[in-house]
Formats: structure tokens, sequence, C-alpha cells
């Protein structure tokens, strides 16, 4: 590859200007978390004081626990069924190309131009007729329809792929449609139906609408729905406003560090392969 | 290799013609599958979508009777310059969360490709894409810090002599939507570049070498393979931003609120205020009906021109 | 072809699951017994009064543990304390609380009032549109028994009449203190411009602003984001009293028909604002500064006045301890009566609530009983209303909460309410975003005035 150096360095001097721009928020809500309650620091100066107990005072007013209760319980209640349901419906419009499919892909595609906040009032309204409005089941069932867009793609993209070798092979020793689909595709889907899990893990934590209107006590919404609490509540004290930032950012952060390779390959894949 | 696609067996049941008793078991079956998730969506999604349509005709505020009106609300949003100018300044937005991030993030992508291939790419593509996973409310609630009086931002301007210009940037009729554009383009950046990376990596390397070896400068790799040959993924792209700018209510709903003055108010926001604090249900209905038209207007076109190349 | 009838099915599936949906929805029940239930008990109650009966019992949280639900306003802290202390006299009672911030609260509150587990007492900065759908217990009853209308206070504020209009008719909230707003002053920084006691006119008031202007000083801290609401509603208010009566700004907030803010004085007022403005009496980064930010600055030193109300007493004594003071908004004329927005601090009770009895006997302690009052005058720093012959609690002297107490009865009759009250959004939807413009230079007074009208119009007539 022959690239004159004047291009690598301009080339590689942009990419860490970039790199600063995402970067330097981050630090400066961190420095600015250290500085006493009540401070109006400004920008990047680190404190003379640090306070590093602003994180716990943060920890336990924030009542970060019971948001970590709320946000996970929410995550084991929608993950799990959606990628079940989202697998088997991948399934059938993708391998067993049931009579219909285009018009089914064609409606759960649809369903990516959707905005939110187009959704929010009738849900809402349909909640309170099925008296289901406030619980937790509030979000948990709203938030596994509106992945079944991305979820069913992602899904059904996976299984246009598999060779029907496979399937035939099977179906010559007597296997069931059931039979084909737990026993020999669902094992061999776990590569993206993990990437998936851990993609719809990160939504959920991050759901924000739905939570402020659908659940009214704010210590059972999700982490990013209290936190839109608590910037009213907490508005004067701004050290403490970034110390429960941080503390909302982290978990996200961690298991995007942890599984980078995952959550990238299948974001890019599902919309690389329309 | 053999896919689905090739299946004798589907052409036949898809033409209707062989409706044999096992073939038939095995499409009843086959819709068994996908009923759970249709049923979740169709409950949750698309009744929810043809209720608003249906709320829009009426004058109602979520207790007691609804009244019929017709028409009278879509009518009303072009008639009250604050609801009108909402659609507006998505459109803006389109402009800063879409538009920046795609030009640079193609930019960017080729100069990764070019320059930076090995770990420094990789670390630079991790780095960018952390905004993604950070709740858009955290984003706001940072930068809402940073580009106030006392901020980050402001420092570093007056650290380099241009203080004169500093400002609260989100209190700034001006400035308001351009900064809440910065916000989105921190956002939206990331995921552009590593979708674009990835795309340009797909490309046959073939292209780019025979363009070296002639000793093609960047500018001439950039217009001539890197653009043509991405563009399905600058359709996604696209889409995909677009989507993020007229539909934004996180970013801005913890912002700005919508002001100053509704300058930065979207429609997100609006139905917003409408619905729950107006509790015009009605009105808020009409409002979301045709931020929906609006988002799939704007989108055809974009996934229109983009398939052309691809398929 | 197949494709094609699929496509039929589904879409009519569709449809039929809409018109079902949508069937049970509309005939979700509202809570609409309530107005008509109240209209007896209301008559009964002033037939009965002339034949002196027997007291009757007076409601009461008995003596069963119970739960009371609430749902109040973040940044108050004084309705908490009270609640704590309640317990502590009471231990029967206990409280589920629950807090949200004004925008929140704002939009929360109908669906809490229409949900399973309504509150049984809720903070009400507007109350009138969730009377007129029938979501409010009525608290004549209350009122009756506990002996609320022999009160020296304007619980007129809080009462509807049938047609929806404020003023007289069932009362519908109480105010657990009654709040006076005015302007507080940095003292350090005013006797820089040489201010040696507080103005006695409006161009005395203007004189001063001057004085700080030309020393360097930044006259008057406010806030105006949006999403705290525009501040400068309350100079603009004060302004509009100073020019002209305080009856047509309560007429308009109570919604009688017909009137109207867009009037000559209170142009002249929105003009005397828009000279402040353009003169930089206001940070300039005004619209960007929420309420909780403007108060802490001021706290710190930035701002000479700040118009405000007694309900940030304890927030500024805090940050400013012996350099806060307070006076009543100066008339146009010395020796003219002031005039200041002034109210009870609203609570309700939701009509279907469980413990609507114990909630009414919560709101009388609060008035009636000595530790209540005083708590609510130390940290509320305001006038804690009740009955006329119960001494106000003391406070320390000098102190700003002694100041404002003093400026209630100067301000007397001349008590309005807020106008950021008229309507449940009007405050969203009109004053925060025209005032935000007036300050950009996009709007004038006369067309700020006609905008809010406008918008006030357009929402009445929903």
């Amino acid at each position: 590859m022959k690239v004159g150096q004047g291009e690598l360095w301009a080339g590689r001097a942009l990419l860490l200007a970039l790199m600063a721009f995402t970067v330097l928020p981050f630090i400066s809500i961190f420095v600015t978390a250290l500085h006493p309650s009540n401070a109006l620091p400004t920008g990047l100066e680190w404190p003379a004081d640090p306070q590093w107990g602003n994180f716990v005072e943060a920890f336990n007013v924030a009542k970060i626990p019971t948001l970590l209760v709320s946000s996970t319980y929410l995550i084991l209640a929608v993950v799990p069924v959606s990628l079940v349901i989202s697998t088997m419906a991948g399934f059938a419009i993708g391998l067993l190309r049931i009579p219909g499919s285009r018009v089914l892909l064609f409606l759960f595609v649809f369903g990516l131009t959707i905005p939110f906040t187009g959704l929010v009032v009738p849900i809402y309204i349909l909640e309170r007729a099925m008296h289901i409005y406030n619980t937790r089941l509030a979000i948990v069932l709203p938030l596994i329809a509106l992945y079944m867009p991305f979820a069913v793609f992602w899904m059904r993209a996976h299984f246009v792929n598999m060779p029907t070798e496979l399937s035939e092979a099977a179906r010559v020793d007597g296997a069931t449609t059931w039979d084909l689909f737990w026993r020999i595709h669902a094992p061999l889907a776990r590569a993206p139906i993990t990437s998936l899990g851990i993609l719809m893990s990160i939504w959920t934590w991050n759901q924000f609408l739905l939570a402020i209107v659908l659940v009214e006590d704010p210590m059972e919404r999700t982490m990013a729905g209290a936190l839109g609490f608590f910037q009213g509540h907490y508005a004067t004290d701004i050290p403490l406003l970034c110390a429960c930032t941080i503390l909302t950012l982290l978990p996200t952060l961690l298991l995007f560090v942890l599984f980078q390779r995952q959550i990238i390959t299948a974001l890019l894949q599902g919309a690389v392969k329309r | 290799m053999v896919t689905s696609d090739n299946r004798p067996a589907a052409l036949a049941v898809s033409r209707g013609i062989y409706l044999s008793k096992r073939v038939r078991r095995e499409t009843l079956v086959g819709w068994l599958f996908v009923l759970p998730a249709l049923l979740m969506y169709a409950v949750f999604v698309l009744v929810p979508i043809l209720l608003t349509i249906l709320y829009s005709f009426y004058r109602w505020s979520g207790v007691g009777p609804m009244t019929w009106v017709g028409l009278r609300n879509y009518v009303t949003v072009f008639q009250v310059p604050d609801l009108i100018g909402t659609i507006y300044n998505a459109f803006s937005l389109v402009v800063w969360f879409s538009f920046v991030p795609v030009g640079l993030g193609l930019v960017v992508a080729s100069v990764i490709h070019r320059v930076a291939t090995g770990r420094f790419g990789a670390v630079a593509r991790t780095v960018l894409f952390l905004p993604q996973v950070i709740p858009l409310v955290a984003a706001g609630i940072i930068w809402c810090w940073l580009l106030a009086g006392p901020g980050l931002i402001n420092e570093i301007l007056r650290a380099v002599g241009l203080g004169a210009i500093a400002r609260a940037w989100l209190g700034d009729f001006h400035w308001a939507r351009p900064a809440v554009g910065l916000i989105g383009i921190w956002v939206l950046l990331g995921f552009c570049i590593v979708l674009l990376v990835t795309a340009i990596t797909k490309v046959d390397p073939s292209f780019y070498e025979s363009a070296r070896i002639d000793g093609a400068s960047w500018f001439a790799e950039f217009f001539n393979i890197t653009l043509p040959m991405l563009r399905h993924e600058i359709g996604v792209c696209l889409t995909v931003t677009v989507i993020n700018a007229l539909a934004a209510f996180d970013i801005v709903y913890v912002s700005t609120a919508g002001g100053p003055g509704n300058s930065t108010a979207v429609p997100g926001t609006q139905i917003y205020v409408l619905a729950f604090t107006q509790r015009t249900i009605g009105q808020a209905s009409a409002l979301a009906v045709m931020l929906m038209v609006l988002v799939v207007v704007v989108i055809l076109p974009i996934q229109r021109l983009s398939r052309e190349v691809a398929q | 072809m197949n494709t094609k009838k699929t496509l039929w099915v589904v879409v009519a599936l569709f449809i039929v699951l809409a018109i079902v949906a949508s069937a049970t929805s509309c005939g979700a029940p509202a809570t609409t017994a309530a107005p008509t239930a109240t209209q007896a008990p209301a008559t009964a109650a002033a037939t009965a009064a002339p034949t002196e009966p027997p007291a009757p019992a007076v409601p009461n949280c008995g003596t069963d543990p119970i739960v009371m639900n609430g749902y109040f306003e973040t940044g108050f802290e004084t309705i908490t304390r009270l609640t704590e202390e309640f317990t502590n006299q009471y231990p029967n009672v206990t409280w589920d609380l629950k807090y949200d911030q004004f925008t929140n609260l704002i939009n929360e509150t109908p669906r809490l009032l229409t949900g399973d587990n309504p509150p049984d007492l809720i903070r009400l900065p507007t109350f009138v549109s969730f009377a007129k759908e029938g979501l409010l217990m009525n608290l004549d009853d209350y009122a009756t028994a506990f002996g609320w209308n022999d009160w020296p206070v304007p619980l007129h504020f809080a009462r509807m009449d049938a047609d929806g209009i404020r003023g007289s008719g069932t009362l519908y909230a109480t105010g657990i203190n009654y709040q006076l707003t005015g302007v507080f002053y940095n003292k350090e920084l005013a006797a820089q411009i040489g201010m040696t006691e507080p103005p006695a006119t409006l161009a005395e008031f203007d004189a001063l602003l001057a004085a700080a202007k030309d020393a360097g000083l930044l006259p008057i801290m406010q806030w105006g984001s949006a999403k705290s609401g525009m501040g400068l509603a309350f100079p603009l208010q004060q302004l509009m009293a100073d020019y002209g009566p305080t009856g047509p700004i309560n007429d308009w907030i109570f919604q009688k028909p017909g009137a109207t803010i867009d009037t000559p004085s209170n142009l002249l007022a929105a003009q005397h604002l828009e000279r402040w403005i353009q003169n930089g009496y206001f940070p300039p980064d005004i619209n960007a500064i929420e309420y909780t930010d403007a108060a802490t600055r001021f706290g710190q030193g930035e701002g000479v006045f700040t118009f405000n109300g007694d309900w940030q007493n304890a927030g500024y004594s805090e940050d400013m301890p012996g350099t806060v003071g307070f006076f009543v908004m100066p008339p146009m004329e010395a020796g003219g009566q002031p005039a200041a927005m002034s109210g009870p601090l609203t609570y309700g009770i939701a009509a279907t609530a469980k413990h609507g009895d114990c909630a009414a006997f919560f709101l009388n302690w609060i008035a009636t009983n000595e530790t209540a009052r005083q708590i609510n005058v130390d940290i509320g720093g305001s006038n804690p209303g009740g009955p006329a012959d119960l001494p106000i609690p003391t406070v320390p002297e000098g102190s700003v909460t002694a100041e404002t107490l003093a400026g209630g009865p100067q301000v007397g009759s001349n008590a309005m309410d807020f106008i950021a009250n008229a309507t449940s959004s009007i405050f969203a939807q009109g004053w925060t975003p025209e005032l935000q413009k007036m300050v950009g230079g996009q709007q004038d007074a006369a067309g700020l005035l006609q905008a809010v009208q406008a918008e006030y119009e357009r929402e009445l007539s929903e």
C-alpha cells in the first residue's frame, strides 16, 4: 500500500482529533463529578479536593441497587422472550419460506421506520384498557413488540443463508419441523442470537420514553428513565448529577467493552445484509 | 451451495399448486412459528398505529367523551406556527444528525481504510462507537453541561482566544439547533464510521490495489471507488440517521425541552406535550401521523436510490 | 396469487383488531361519578347550618394502621418533614411518597388520578382541568367540618364553579401554606450601589437597577430555560400589577369568560420589561438557565436582585446567611398598596382516594398544630395560614423569613395567582416560548401579549 507520509500523518491526526472529541465529554463529567456539591465547576479542571464520596452518595441517593434490580428484571423479561419468538419467526420466514413470507417480512421491516413517539399515546390508552398500565408489564410487552422488526429481520437474514441440505437430510430422517428448528438450526444460530441478545439488553437498559410514560414510580423504570427524573431533582447539584450519569452509563459501557466484537458485528451485519 | 432460495418445494408451496396434506400441515406449523412474534407486533405496534390514525380525527382529552372533528386537527397543525415549525426543525436536525455523520463518516472510514488498517484503526473504531451504547438521556445530560456557560466548550473557546463567542449555546436562538445537532453528531458518527469501514473492507481489494498502483490520490479513490461501491451501505446509514433525526425525543427533551422559544421543538417533543401536558390526544395523534408519513416519505427515495446498484 | 390472498387476510385481521381495541378503549369509564355526587352534600350542608346541629364527627385517621399515598413536587422539603412529624404524632399513619419535578408532575397527574391507586394527597399547581373532569374530591364537607371557611386565607383561589370558572364555587384544593413572591436582594451588593432601604416606588427601583448596571454588577438574576419554565413571568406580572389593577389579571387566570391578558396597562408593563431586557438587566444566557441554577448563582453572589418566592427562603438563607433580604415589589406611586403573587401551595385529594378523611385531617393538622406550623415556617418560609387566632410561629429576627412574613399583610387583598397557572399548558406553550423570543429580540411586548392570549383562547376552546 503506497501511501504518502504526509497523508499517513494527516489521517492519523484526523482520527485522533475525532477520538478526542468522542472521549472528552466522558472525561469532563467524570472530573466534574469529583467536585464538591453545589459547585459550578468549569470545564476540565481537576478539583483541589476530589470528592470520591460523590459516587457513593449518588449510588445511595439514586437508589442504584433498586434501579439495577428494576432494569435487570426488565431485561430478563424482555430479552429471552424476544429472542425465542423472533428466532422462530425468522426461521419460518427465512428457512421454511411459508406462503406469505414476503408480506410478513415487509410488514416487519415497515416497523423499523416507526418512531416510538408516534405510538406512545395509543399504547398508553391500550394498556389502561388492558389494566396492565403502571406495572412492569407496561414496559415489557411494548418493548418486545418494538424489537420484533429488527429482531425478525436479523434472524431471517441468518436463516436465509443456511444451506438446504441440512433440512433435507433431516427430513429424510423423519424430523418434524419442530425438530428441525430446535435440534438443528437453533444451535447453529447461536452467534446471531447472542449478538441480538446483547443488543436488545443495551436497548432495554437505555429505554427512556416508554419508561417515563408508562410507569409512574421512577424507581420502577429503567435506569435511563430514572436518570431523567434525577435531572430535575438534582439540578442544583451538578457534581452529583454527573456522578449519577456516570453510574447510569457504566453498565452498558462495560458490556460494550466486553462484547464489542459481537455488538458491532450484530449491528453492521444486520444493516449491511439488506 | 443450494440455499433456501432454490428449493423447488418452496416454489411449489408458494404457487399453491401442490397443496398436499403434508405440505398444508407444514404450512400451518410454519405459521404457528411466526404467530407469537406477529401477535406481539400486531397488538403493540400495528394496532397502536391504527389507533393513532383513528384518534387524529377526534377531539379527546384521554378521559371522557370523544368528539369527531374530521380533519380539523390536521388543519390546526398547518395553522399554528409552533406546530408546523416542529417539522421544519426536524428537517433541520436531519442535516446535523444525518448528512454530517454520514459525510464525515465516509471520509473517516476511507481514511481508516487507507492509513490505519491495523491496531490503531481497531482502537479508533471501538472508541468512536462508545456514544452508541450509552442512553441518549445520558448523552443529553452530558452535553447539556458541556454546552452551558461555564462548560467545557466555552472553556476551550476561551483557551484558543475565541472567548468572545462563548455563550450558553443551548439558550441561544440561533445556536440552539446546531448545538442539539452537535449532540446528534457525537452520538451517531461512530455508528456511521463503523458501518462504513466494515463495508469498505467488503469491497474487492483489487479495486483499491490497482488504484494505488496507478498512484491515485485519496480524492480520486474516494470519489471513484468508495462512493459508488458503498451505495447500499450509505443508504442504510442515511436511513437510520434520518429516522433518528425525525423521530428525535430523548436528546431534545433532556437538553432544551424544545426551547428557547420552540426553536428546537421537534414533532417528538411536541407530541409529548400535546398528549400529556395539554391533553389534546387528537391533536397529538394528528402530529404523530404526520411524523410517520414524513418518515416514510423521506426514507423511500433513499431506499430506492441505494437499492439501484446493490441488486 | 397466494400472497395476495394472504395480504387481504392479514389486513382484514388488523382492521378487526383495531375496531375491537378502539371500542374497548373508548368505552373506558371515566370517573364521572364525582361531580354529580358532590352537589347533594353541598346543598345539604347549606340548609342544615341554621339549625345548629351537634358537632358532627370530625373526619380523622382512625386508629388502624393505614398507608397514605402521596404524590409531591421535588424541591419542596416542607411537605416531607410535615409527613414525618405527622407519623411521629399519629404512629398508625405511614406514608408512601412519590416525587416528580414540575413538568413531569403536571404530565403524570391525570394518569395518577385515573389510575388504580390514586393519591390520597397530591400536589396540584393547577387543578381546573382535573376538577372539570371530576378527578378531584370535593372538599366543601371538610371545609365545613374543620371550619376552614372562617380562616383569613384566600381559599377562593382553589374554588371552581359549575361553569369551570375559578374564584367561587366548590372547593377542590387547599394550601399547606400561603406563599408570597417579591424581590430578594443581596445586601452586600445592594450596599455597593448605595441602596440603604428597599425602594418605595417603581421609579426608585428602576434607578437602582440602572445604578447596578453602571457599577458593572448583574442587576437581576432570573431563570428562563424551557425545562423549568420562563422566570420572567414573575417580574412581568409584578409590573402588570404596578401599571393596573389586580382584578382583571386574576379574572384571566380564573378563566372568567371574556377575560383577556392583552390590555393597555399590561402592554405598558410588557414594554417596561422589554426595556429591562434591552438594558441588559438580566443574564445574557437566561434562556439556558434553569430554576435551580439561578438560585445557586444568586446564592453565590451573581445578581443584585432576583424575583422569587418565599419557598426559596431556606435555600437563600443557607447560601447567603445574613446577607439576603426581601421586599415586596414597590407600587407605582409612593404609598400605594403593593401587589404580589401570593397564594396557597395547593394540594388536593383524588376523587377516588381511599383515605380522603385522613388526608383532610392531615391538611387541617398542618394549619393548626403548633409543631407543624413551626416546621412550615422554618422550612417552607411561608405563612402557615390557619385560624386567625393562632400566632405566627417565631422566626429569627432580621431573617429573610421574617421579612417575607411581614410582606403578607402589606399585600393583603392585592394577592394574585400566578399567570403561569391560567391553564395547564399556558406556561409551556405560551409564556415560556414567547418570553424567550422576547429575550432573543424576536418578539415585542405587543406580540407577546397577543400570542399568549391567542394560545389561551385556543386552549379554552378545546
